[in-house]
Protein backbone atom coordinates (compact mmCIF):
# COMPACT_ATOMS: atom_id res chain seq x y z
CA UNK A 1 0.00 0.00 0.00
CA UNK A 2 2.97 2.25 0.41
CA UNK A 3 4.25 2.24 -2.70
CA UNK A 4 0.80 4.09 -3.81
CA UNK A 5 0.22 6.25 -1.37
CA UNK A 6 3.66 6.89 -2.27
CA UNK A 7 2.78 7.00 -6.26
CA UNK A 8 -0.19 9.56 -5.22
CA UNK A 9 2.16 11.80 -3.11
CA UNK A 10 4.33 11.96 -5.87
CA UNK A 11 1.75 12.63 -8.91
CA UNK A 12 0.84 15.42 -7.31
CA UNK A 13 4.46 16.77 -6.94
CA UNK A 14 4.59 16.44 -10.07
CA UNK A 15 1.82 18.53 -10.79
CA UNK A 16 2.50 21.48 -8.59
CA UNK A 17 6.32 21.18 -8.58
CA UNK A 18 5.40 22.29 -13.08
CA UNK A 19 7.50 19.13 -13.70
CA UNK A 20 8.67 20.17 -17.78
CA UNK A 21 8.33 16.64 -18.46
CA UNK A 22 4.95 15.77 -17.33
CA UNK A 23 3.61 18.68 -18.81
CA UNK A 24 4.94 18.28 -22.10
CA UNK A 25 3.64 14.87 -22.01
CA UNK A 26 0.01 16.46 -21.11
CA UNK A 27 0.70 18.53 -23.79
CA UNK A 28 1.88 15.86 -26.64
CA UNK A 29 -1.40 13.87 -25.41
CA UNK A 30 -4.13 16.93 -25.35
CA UNK A 31 -3.09 18.57 -28.23
CA UNK A 32 -2.56 15.15 -30.68
CA UNK A 33 -5.43 13.67 -29.29
CA UNK A 34 -7.83 17.66 -29.84
CA UNK A 35 -6.33 17.61 -33.60
CA UNK A 36 -7.35 13.89 -34.12
CA UNK A 37 -11.06 14.03 -32.63
CA UNK A 38 -11.21 17.50 -34.78
CA UNK A 39 -10.45 15.50 -37.64
CA UNK A 40 -12.33 12.26 -36.63
CA UNK A 41 -15.03 14.36 -36.05
CA UNK A 42 -15.40 16.07 -39.90
CA UNK A 43 -15.48 12.29 -41.39
CA UNK A 44 -16.97 10.04 -38.33
CA UNK A 45 -20.01 12.98 -38.64
CA UNK A 46 -20.93 13.13 -41.95
CA UNK A 47 -20.28 9.31 -42.63
CA UNK A 48 -22.34 8.09 -39.42
CA UNK A 49 -25.40 10.46 -40.80
CA UNK A 50 -24.76 8.97 -44.87
CA UNK A 51 -24.65 5.14 -43.45
CA UNK A 52 -27.70 6.04 -41.36
CA UNK A 53 -29.76 8.11 -43.70
CA UNK A 54 -28.88 6.44 -46.83
CA UNK A 55 -30.35 3.67 -48.47
CA UNK A 56 -28.08 1.78 -50.21
CA UNK A 57 -27.21 -1.99 -51.27
CA UNK A 58 -24.69 -4.00 -48.60
CA UNK A 59 -25.57 -1.14 -45.84
CA UNK A 60 -25.98 -3.90 -43.50
CA UNK A 61 -22.26 -4.83 -44.52
CA UNK A 62 -20.98 -1.70 -44.17
CA UNK A 63 -22.44 -1.51 -40.80
CA UNK A 64 -20.62 -4.58 -39.57
CA UNK A 65 -17.99 -3.12 -41.07
CA UNK A 66 -17.67 -0.20 -39.21
CA UNK A 67 -18.39 -2.14 -35.51
CA UNK A 68 -15.59 -4.22 -36.66
CA UNK A 69 -13.51 -1.21 -37.31
CA UNK A 70 -14.39 0.49 -33.53
CA UNK A 71 -12.80 -3.24 -32.51
CA UNK A 72 -9.87 -3.14 -34.10
CA UNK A 73 -6.53 -3.08 -31.70
CA UNK A 74 -4.25 0.82 -31.53
CA UNK A 75 -0.94 -1.57 -32.97
CA UNK A 76 -2.77 -3.09 -35.66
CA UNK A 77 -3.93 0.55 -37.03
CA UNK A 78 -0.50 1.78 -35.94
CA UNK A 79 1.22 -0.61 -38.25
CA UNK A 80 -1.02 -0.32 -41.14
CA UNK A 81 -0.34 3.71 -40.84
CA UNK A 82 3.01 3.00 -40.40
CA UNK A 83 3.32 1.14 -43.79
CA UNK A 84 1.77 3.94 -45.58
CA UNK A 85 3.54 6.75 -44.23
CA UNK A 86 7.43 5.10 -43.42
CA UNK A 87 10.15 5.74 -45.68
CA UNK A 88 9.00 2.77 -48.14
CA UNK A 89 5.57 3.36 -47.96
CA UNK A 90 3.41 5.49 -50.62
CA UNK A 91 3.36 8.83 -48.19
CA UNK A 92 6.91 8.02 -47.11
CA UNK A 93 8.20 11.15 -48.92
CA UNK A 94 6.72 13.23 -46.55
CA UNK A 95 8.59 12.41 -43.62
CA UNK A 96 5.56 12.08 -41.22
CA UNK A 97 6.76 8.87 -39.32
CA UNK A 98 7.99 9.72 -35.97
CA UNK A 99 6.12 12.74 -35.81
CA UNK A 100 2.82 14.14 -33.88
CA UNK A 101 1.12 14.96 -37.27
CA UNK A 102 1.85 10.81 -38.17
CA UNK A 103 -0.22 10.10 -34.46
CA UNK A 104 -2.71 12.73 -35.10
CA UNK A 105 -3.58 10.33 -38.60
CA UNK A 106 -3.29 7.14 -36.79
CA UNK A 107 -5.73 8.56 -33.96
CA UNK A 108 -7.98 9.89 -36.27
CA UNK A 109 -7.91 6.65 -38.20
CA UNK A 110 -8.84 4.92 -35.17
CA UNK A 111 -11.29 7.38 -33.68
CA UNK A 112 -13.07 7.95 -36.62
CA UNK A 113 -15.14 4.42 -36.89
CA UNK A 114 -16.26 5.22 -33.03
CA UNK A 115 -17.48 8.46 -34.04
CA UNK A 116 -19.41 7.33 -36.81
CA UNK A 117 -20.73 4.44 -35.26
CA UNK A 118 -22.24 6.91 -32.19
CA UNK A 119 -23.57 9.22 -34.89
CA UNK A 120 -25.51 6.30 -36.35
CA UNK A 121 -26.78 5.35 -33.25
CA UNK A 122 -27.79 8.78 -32.16
CA UNK A 123 -29.44 8.74 -36.13
CA UNK A 124 -31.39 5.50 -35.70
CA UNK A 125 -32.67 6.85 -31.77
CA UNK A 126 -33.66 9.67 -32.92
CA UNK A 127 -37.43 10.24 -33.58
CA UNK A 128 -37.90 9.26 -37.37
CA UNK A 129 -40.38 12.51 -37.65
CA UNK A 130 -37.54 15.09 -37.91
CA UNK A 131 -36.68 14.72 -41.48
CA UNK A 132 -39.81 14.51 -42.94
CA UNK A 133 -40.99 17.43 -41.02
CA UNK A 134 -37.76 19.41 -41.77
CA UNK A 135 -38.85 18.53 -45.47
CA UNK A 136 -42.32 19.02 -45.33
CA UNK A 137 -41.67 22.65 -44.14
CA UNK A 138 -39.12 23.46 -47.36
CA UNK A 139 -36.12 23.10 -46.04
CA UNK A 140 -33.93 21.36 -48.50
CA UNK A 141 -32.14 18.21 -47.64
CA UNK A 142 -28.66 19.48 -46.66
CA UNK A 143 -31.20 21.90 -43.90
CA UNK A 144 -32.83 18.84 -42.83
CA UNK A 145 -29.62 17.10 -42.01
CA UNK A 146 -28.64 19.98 -40.24
CA UNK A 147 -31.83 20.01 -38.60
CA UNK A 148 -31.15 16.28 -37.29
CA UNK A 149 -27.71 17.20 -36.23
CA UNK A 150 -28.78 19.78 -33.93
CA UNK A 151 -31.58 17.50 -32.65
CA UNK A 152 -29.57 14.79 -32.09
CA UNK A 153 -26.54 17.10 -30.90
CA UNK A 154 -26.27 15.01 -27.31
CA UNK A 155 -25.68 11.71 -29.32
CA UNK A 156 -23.09 13.90 -31.34
CA UNK A 157 -21.63 15.24 -28.45
CA UNK A 158 -21.24 11.44 -27.10
CA UNK A 159 -19.56 10.48 -30.54
CA UNK A 160 -16.65 13.29 -29.80
CA UNK A 161 -16.08 12.67 -25.77
CA UNK A 162 -16.08 8.64 -26.64
CA UNK A 163 -14.00 9.06 -29.53
CA UNK A 164 -11.50 11.44 -27.53
CA UNK A 165 -11.79 9.05 -24.42
CA UNK A 166 -10.64 6.31 -27.05
CA UNK A 167 -7.64 8.31 -28.63
CA UNK A 168 -5.85 10.27 -25.34
CA UNK A 169 -5.72 6.39 -23.18
CA UNK A 170 -4.62 4.62 -26.15
CA UNK A 171 -0.99 3.75 -26.53
CA UNK A 172 -0.12 1.67 -29.49
CA UNK A 173 -0.71 4.19 -32.70
CA UNK A 174 1.03 6.95 -30.33
CA UNK A 175 4.20 4.52 -30.12
CA UNK A 176 4.47 3.20 -33.04
CA UNK A 177 4.18 6.36 -35.17
CA UNK A 178 5.04 8.72 -32.59
CA UNK A 179 8.04 6.78 -31.84
CA UNK A 180 8.08 8.02 -27.85
CA UNK A 181 10.30 10.89 -28.33
CA UNK A 182 10.93 13.07 -25.50
CA UNK A 183 9.84 16.27 -25.15
CA UNK A 184 8.16 15.69 -29.02
CA UNK A 185 5.97 13.01 -29.50
CA UNK A 186 5.66 11.49 -26.08
CA UNK A 187 2.29 11.53 -24.78
CA UNK A 188 1.00 10.41 -21.14
CA UNK A 189 0.67 6.74 -22.03
CA UNK A 190 3.65 6.19 -23.84
CA UNK A 191 5.30 7.45 -20.83
CA UNK A 192 3.67 5.58 -18.00
CA UNK A 193 5.05 2.47 -20.57
CA UNK A 194 8.36 3.67 -20.74
CA UNK A 195 8.15 4.11 -16.94
CA UNK A 196 6.64 1.08 -15.80
CA UNK A 197 9.50 -0.84 -17.90
CA UNK A 198 11.95 1.12 -16.37
CA UNK A 199 11.23 -0.01 -12.69
CA UNK A 200 9.81 3.82 -11.95
CA UNK A 201 6.43 2.46 -10.69
CA UNK A 202 5.28 5.61 -9.06
CA UNK A 203 6.03 8.23 -11.99
CA UNK A 204 4.12 5.58 -14.07
CA UNK A 205 1.37 5.83 -11.06
CA UNK A 206 1.20 9.33 -11.13
CA UNK A 207 1.70 9.96 -14.86
CA UNK A 208 -1.66 7.19 -15.37
CA UNK A 209 -3.11 9.56 -12.14
CA UNK A 210 -2.60 13.32 -14.20
CA UNK A 211 -3.51 11.34 -17.10
CA UNK A 212 -7.32 10.48 -15.37
CA UNK A 213 -7.66 13.86 -14.26
CA UNK A 214 -7.36 15.46 -17.84
CA UNK A 215 -9.54 12.91 -18.93
CA UNK A 216 -11.97 13.94 -15.88
CA UNK A 217 -11.66 17.91 -16.81
CA UNK A 218 -12.01 17.62 -20.48
CA UNK A 219 -15.43 15.15 -20.15
CA UNK A 220 -16.67 17.39 -17.88
CA UNK A 221 -15.99 20.53 -20.15
CA UNK A 222 -17.55 18.75 -22.71
CA UNK A 223 -20.58 17.57 -20.67
CA UNK A 224 -20.70 21.95 -19.55
CA UNK A 225 -21.57 22.41 -23.43
CA UNK A 226 -23.73 19.83 -24.21
CA UNK A 227 -25.76 21.13 -21.44
CA UNK A 228 -25.89 24.50 -22.85
CA UNK B 1 -57.68 26.21 -64.70
CA UNK B 2 -55.06 23.67 -64.12
CA UNK B 3 -55.44 21.61 -61.47
CA UNK B 4 -53.96 21.27 -57.85
CA UNK B 5 -52.53 17.80 -57.84
CA UNK B 6 -53.54 15.19 -60.74
CA UNK B 7 -52.65 11.68 -60.03
CA UNK B 8 -52.41 8.58 -62.40
CA UNK B 9 -51.90 5.18 -62.39
CA UNK B 10 -50.56 5.70 -58.76
CA UNK B 11 -49.39 2.37 -57.03
CA UNK B 12 -47.50 2.61 -53.74
CA UNK B 13 -46.32 -0.92 -51.80
CA UNK B 14 -44.66 -1.81 -48.96
CA UNK B 15 -43.14 -5.09 -49.24
CA UNK B 16 -45.86 -7.30 -51.14
CA UNK B 17 -48.46 -4.98 -49.94
CA UNK B 18 -50.15 -2.87 -52.33
CA UNK B 19 -51.25 0.63 -49.81
CA UNK B 20 -52.50 2.77 -52.35
CA UNK B 21 -53.36 2.03 -56.00
CA UNK B 22 -55.17 5.13 -57.52
CA UNK B 23 -56.48 5.26 -61.69
CA UNK B 24 -56.74 9.07 -61.11
CA UNK B 25 -57.28 11.60 -58.59
CA UNK B 26 -58.03 15.37 -59.71
CA UNK B 27 -57.37 17.69 -56.46
CA UNK B 28 -58.80 21.43 -57.55
CA UNK B 29 -57.13 24.84 -56.68
CA UNK B 30 -58.87 26.45 -53.27
CA UNK B 31 -61.06 23.06 -52.30
CA UNK B 32 -61.21 21.47 -48.85
CA UNK B 33 -60.86 17.86 -49.56
CA UNK B 34 -62.14 15.39 -46.75
CA UNK B 35 -60.00 11.97 -46.79
CA UNK B 36 -62.04 9.52 -45.01
CA UNK B 37 -61.46 5.51 -44.95
CA UNK B 38 -60.98 2.58 -42.45
CA UNK B 39 -57.34 2.21 -40.93
CA UNK B 40 -55.18 0.93 -43.53
CA UNK B 41 -56.74 2.30 -46.37
CA UNK B 42 -54.31 4.63 -47.36
CA UNK B 43 -54.62 7.64 -46.14
CA UNK B 44 -51.50 8.38 -44.82
CA UNK B 45 -49.87 6.91 -47.83
CA UNK B 46 -51.76 9.05 -49.94
CA UNK B 47 -51.07 12.63 -47.88
CA UNK B 48 -47.40 11.51 -47.83
CA UNK B 49 -47.36 11.14 -51.30
CA UNK B 50 -49.05 14.17 -52.26
CA UNK B 51 -46.34 15.85 -49.76
CA UNK B 52 -43.94 14.62 -52.41
CA UNK B 53 -42.56 12.83 -49.28
CA UNK B 54 -42.89 9.59 -50.51
CA UNK B 55 -42.70 8.69 -54.18
CA UNK B 56 -45.17 5.79 -55.43
CA UNK B 57 -43.72 3.26 -57.28
CA UNK B 58 -45.75 3.26 -60.27
CA UNK B 59 -48.02 6.22 -61.69
CA UNK B 60 -47.63 10.10 -62.83
CA UNK B 61 -47.87 13.00 -61.06
CA UNK B 62 -48.82 16.87 -62.18
CA UNK B 63 -48.65 19.45 -59.61
CA UNK B 64 -50.30 22.60 -60.88
CA UNK B 65 -49.76 21.29 -64.34
CA UNK B 66 -46.04 20.39 -64.20
CA UNK B 67 -45.13 16.83 -64.12
CA UNK B 68 -43.31 15.62 -60.82
CA UNK B 69 -40.07 14.46 -61.78
CA UNK B 70 -38.69 13.49 -58.15
CA UNK B 71 -35.51 14.91 -59.16
CA UNK B 72 -34.28 16.89 -55.93
CA UNK B 73 -33.98 20.37 -57.11
CA UNK B 74 -37.53 20.50 -58.58
CA UNK B 75 -38.51 18.35 -55.59
CA UNK B 76 -37.31 21.32 -53.24
CA UNK B 77 -39.43 24.42 -55.03
CA UNK B 78 -42.24 22.02 -55.03
CA UNK B 79 -42.22 21.18 -51.17
CA UNK B 80 -42.27 24.85 -50.56
CA UNK B 81 -45.61 24.94 -51.98
CA UNK B 82 -46.94 21.76 -50.17
CA UNK B 83 -46.80 21.28 -46.62
CA UNK B 84 -47.76 18.37 -44.49
CA UNK B 85 -49.21 18.03 -40.69
CA UNK B 86 -48.76 14.99 -39.73
CA UNK B 87 -50.91 13.17 -37.11
CA UNK B 88 -48.38 13.54 -34.53
CA UNK B 89 -46.61 16.49 -35.23
CA UNK B 90 -42.97 17.11 -34.14
CA UNK B 91 -41.99 19.97 -32.88
CA UNK B 92 -38.13 21.22 -33.10
CA UNK B 93 -35.97 21.29 -29.68
CA UNK B 94 -36.62 24.99 -29.01
CA UNK B 95 -38.79 27.64 -28.57
CA UNK B 96 -42.57 27.92 -30.01
CA UNK B 97 -41.27 30.97 -31.95
CA UNK B 98 -38.15 29.41 -33.35
CA UNK B 99 -40.14 26.37 -34.60
CA UNK B 100 -42.38 28.58 -36.39
CA UNK B 101 -40.11 30.20 -38.02
CA UNK B 102 -38.43 27.08 -39.02
CA UNK B 103 -39.94 26.47 -42.64
CA UNK B 104 -39.74 30.87 -42.88
CA UNK B 105 -36.44 31.03 -42.57
CA UNK B 106 -35.65 28.07 -45.14
CA UNK B 107 -37.76 30.46 -47.34
CA UNK B 108 -35.40 33.35 -46.83
CA UNK B 109 -37.37 35.59 -44.46
CA UNK B 110 -35.50 37.16 -41.89
CA UNK B 111 -35.80 40.28 -39.41
CA UNK B 112 -39.07 42.31 -38.62
CA UNK B 113 -41.31 40.31 -41.75
CA UNK B 114 -39.94 36.69 -40.00
CA UNK B 115 -41.01 38.21 -36.57
CA UNK B 116 -44.54 39.68 -37.74
CA UNK B 117 -45.47 36.29 -39.57
CA UNK B 118 -44.61 34.43 -36.75
CA UNK B 119 -46.67 36.24 -34.21
CA UNK B 120 -49.37 36.69 -36.94
CA UNK B 121 -49.63 32.87 -37.05
CA UNK B 122 -50.10 32.18 -33.11
CA UNK B 123 -52.73 34.50 -33.15
CA UNK B 124 -54.76 32.38 -35.93
CA UNK B 125 -54.33 29.18 -33.76
CA UNK B 126 -54.95 31.74 -30.67
CA UNK B 127 -51.14 31.42 -29.08
CA UNK B 128 -50.67 34.80 -28.78
CA UNK B 129 -47.97 35.54 -26.69
CA UNK B 130 -46.24 31.68 -26.75
CA UNK B 131 -43.26 33.07 -28.97
CA UNK B 132 -40.76 32.40 -26.38
CA UNK B 133 -42.60 29.21 -24.03
CA UNK B 134 -40.00 25.99 -24.55
CA UNK B 135 -41.81 23.52 -26.97
CA UNK B 136 -41.30 20.87 -24.43
CA UNK B 137 -43.41 22.56 -21.61
CA UNK B 138 -46.82 23.16 -23.95
CA UNK B 139 -49.40 20.85 -23.84
CA UNK B 140 -50.22 18.13 -26.51
CA UNK B 141 -53.25 20.36 -27.54
CA UNK B 142 -51.05 23.33 -27.83
CA UNK B 143 -48.10 21.52 -29.38
CA UNK B 144 -50.51 20.67 -32.09
CA UNK B 145 -51.78 24.26 -33.22
CA UNK B 146 -48.03 25.10 -32.96
CA UNK B 147 -47.57 22.58 -35.61
CA UNK B 148 -50.25 24.48 -37.50
CA UNK B 149 -49.20 27.55 -36.96
CA UNK B 150 -45.56 26.38 -38.11
CA UNK B 151 -47.31 25.27 -41.50
CA UNK B 152 -49.87 27.91 -41.76
CA UNK B 153 -47.39 30.74 -41.66
CA UNK B 154 -45.75 29.35 -44.74
CA UNK B 155 -48.73 29.86 -46.51
CA UNK B 156 -49.03 26.87 -48.68
CA UNK B 157 -50.23 26.29 -51.75
CA UNK B 158 -51.95 23.01 -50.13
CA UNK B 159 -51.97 21.77 -46.82
CA UNK B 160 -52.26 18.39 -45.96
CA UNK B 161 -53.65 17.58 -42.79
CA UNK B 162 -53.54 14.06 -41.09
CA UNK B 163 -55.88 13.75 -38.53
CA UNK B 164 -55.75 17.20 -37.76
CA UNK B 165 -58.31 17.10 -34.69
CA UNK B 166 -57.46 13.30 -33.24
CA UNK B 167 -57.18 13.05 -29.66
CA UNK B 168 -57.47 17.23 -28.82
CA UNK B 169 -58.95 18.68 -26.45
CA UNK B 170 -62.52 21.30 -27.09
CA UNK B 171 -60.72 24.43 -26.87
CA UNK B 172 -57.81 23.62 -29.34
CA UNK B 173 -60.39 21.72 -31.87
CA UNK B 174 -62.81 24.32 -32.24
CA UNK B 175 -59.98 26.72 -32.82
CA UNK B 176 -58.21 24.23 -35.65
CA UNK B 177 -61.22 23.64 -37.02
CA UNK B 178 -62.31 27.36 -37.31
CA UNK B 179 -58.86 27.93 -38.98
CA UNK B 180 -59.04 25.16 -41.40
CA UNK B 181 -62.75 26.09 -42.43
CA UNK B 182 -60.90 29.43 -43.29
CA UNK B 183 -57.98 28.19 -45.40
CA UNK B 184 -59.69 27.51 -48.87
CA UNK B 185 -60.56 31.28 -48.87
CA UNK B 186 -56.80 32.46 -48.29
CA UNK B 187 -55.64 30.48 -51.52
CA UNK B 188 -54.74 27.21 -49.41
CA UNK B 189 -56.49 24.26 -51.26
CA UNK B 190 -56.91 21.45 -47.91
CA UNK B 191 -56.28 18.04 -47.80
CA UNK B 192 -57.55 17.23 -44.50
CA UNK B 193 -58.04 12.98 -43.12
CA UNK B 194 -60.34 12.24 -40.41
CA UNK B 195 -62.25 9.68 -38.80
CA UNK B 196 -64.77 11.65 -37.88
CA UNK B 197 -67.70 11.54 -39.88
CA UNK B 198 -69.59 14.54 -38.68
CA UNK B 199 -66.68 16.91 -39.82
CA UNK B 200 -67.88 16.59 -43.81
CA UNK B 201 -71.04 18.40 -42.66
CA UNK B 202 -69.41 20.89 -40.68
CA UNK B 203 -66.90 22.02 -43.16
CA UNK B 204 -68.52 21.14 -46.10
CA UNK B 205 -65.66 19.61 -47.90
CA UNK B 206 -65.34 17.06 -50.87
CA UNK B 207 -65.07 13.49 -49.42
CA UNK B 208 -62.66 11.23 -51.07
CA UNK B 209 -63.28 7.81 -49.67
CA UNK B 210 -60.46 5.55 -49.60
CA UNK B 211 -60.77 1.53 -48.78
CA UNK B 212 -58.15 -0.93 -49.17
CA UNK B 213 -55.85 1.78 -50.67
CA UNK B 214 -58.12 2.27 -53.73
CA UNK B 215 -61.07 5.19 -54.24
CA UNK B 216 -64.13 4.33 -53.20
CA UNK B 217 -66.99 6.76 -52.83
CA UNK B 218 -69.18 7.56 -49.89
CA UNK B 219 -73.30 7.17 -49.80
CA UNK B 220 -73.02 7.28 -53.66
CA UNK B 221 -71.42 10.70 -53.88
CA UNK B 222 -68.44 11.48 -56.04
CA UNK B 223 -66.38 13.88 -54.29
CA UNK B 224 -64.58 15.46 -57.38
CA UNK B 225 -67.75 15.16 -59.56
CA UNK B 226 -69.45 17.14 -56.95
CA UNK B 227 -67.15 20.05 -56.46
CA UNK B 228 -67.50 21.10 -59.44
CA UNK B 229 -64.73 18.44 -61.64
CA UNK B 230 -66.20 18.21 -65.15
CA UNK B 231 -63.42 15.58 -66.16
CA UNK B 232 -65.30 11.99 -67.00
CA UNK B 233 -62.13 10.30 -66.57
CA UNK B 234 -61.73 10.78 -63.21
CA UNK B 235 -65.74 10.41 -62.68
CA UNK B 236 -65.08 7.16 -64.80
CA UNK B 237 -62.28 5.60 -62.69
CA UNK B 238 -64.56 6.50 -59.35
CA UNK B 239 -67.25 4.38 -60.72
CA UNK B 240 -64.75 2.20 -61.60
CA UNK B 241 -63.20 2.04 -58.08
CA UNK B 242 -66.60 1.51 -56.72
CA UNK B 243 -67.43 -1.13 -58.69
CA UNK B 244 -64.45 -2.53 -57.33
CA UNK B 245 -65.62 -2.26 -53.67
CA UNK B 246 -68.72 -3.59 -54.18
CA UNK B 247 -67.38 -6.71 -56.07
CA UNK B 248 -64.45 -7.15 -53.44
CA UNK B 249 -67.37 -6.89 -50.61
Amino acid sequence: MGFIQESIRTSFSLIFSLDWEVFSAVWTSVGVAAGSIILAALFGIPLGLAIAIGDFPLKRVVITLLNTLMAMPTVVIGLVVYGIISRQGPLGGFGLLFTPMAMVIGQTVLAIPIVANYTLSSVKGADPRILPTALTLGASPLQSVIQLVHEIRFGIMAAIIAGFGRVISEVGVAMMLGGNIRGYTRTMTTAIALETSKGEFAFGLALGIILMIVALIINLLLNFMQQR
Amino acid sequence: MAAQFNLTSIQKRYGNKIALELEELTLWPGHLYILTGPNGSGKSTLLNILALLTKPEQGEMAFTGERVTWKNRELNLMRKKVTLLHQSPYLFAGTVSANVAFGLKARGLSGEELQRTVAESLELVGLKGFEERNVRQLSGGEARRVALARAVALKPEMLLLDEPLANMDQESAQVVEQLIASLPDRGTTVVMSTHDPRLNERLEGDVIQLMGGRLASENGRYPAYSSGDQNPGTLKTMLMADALVMLEG
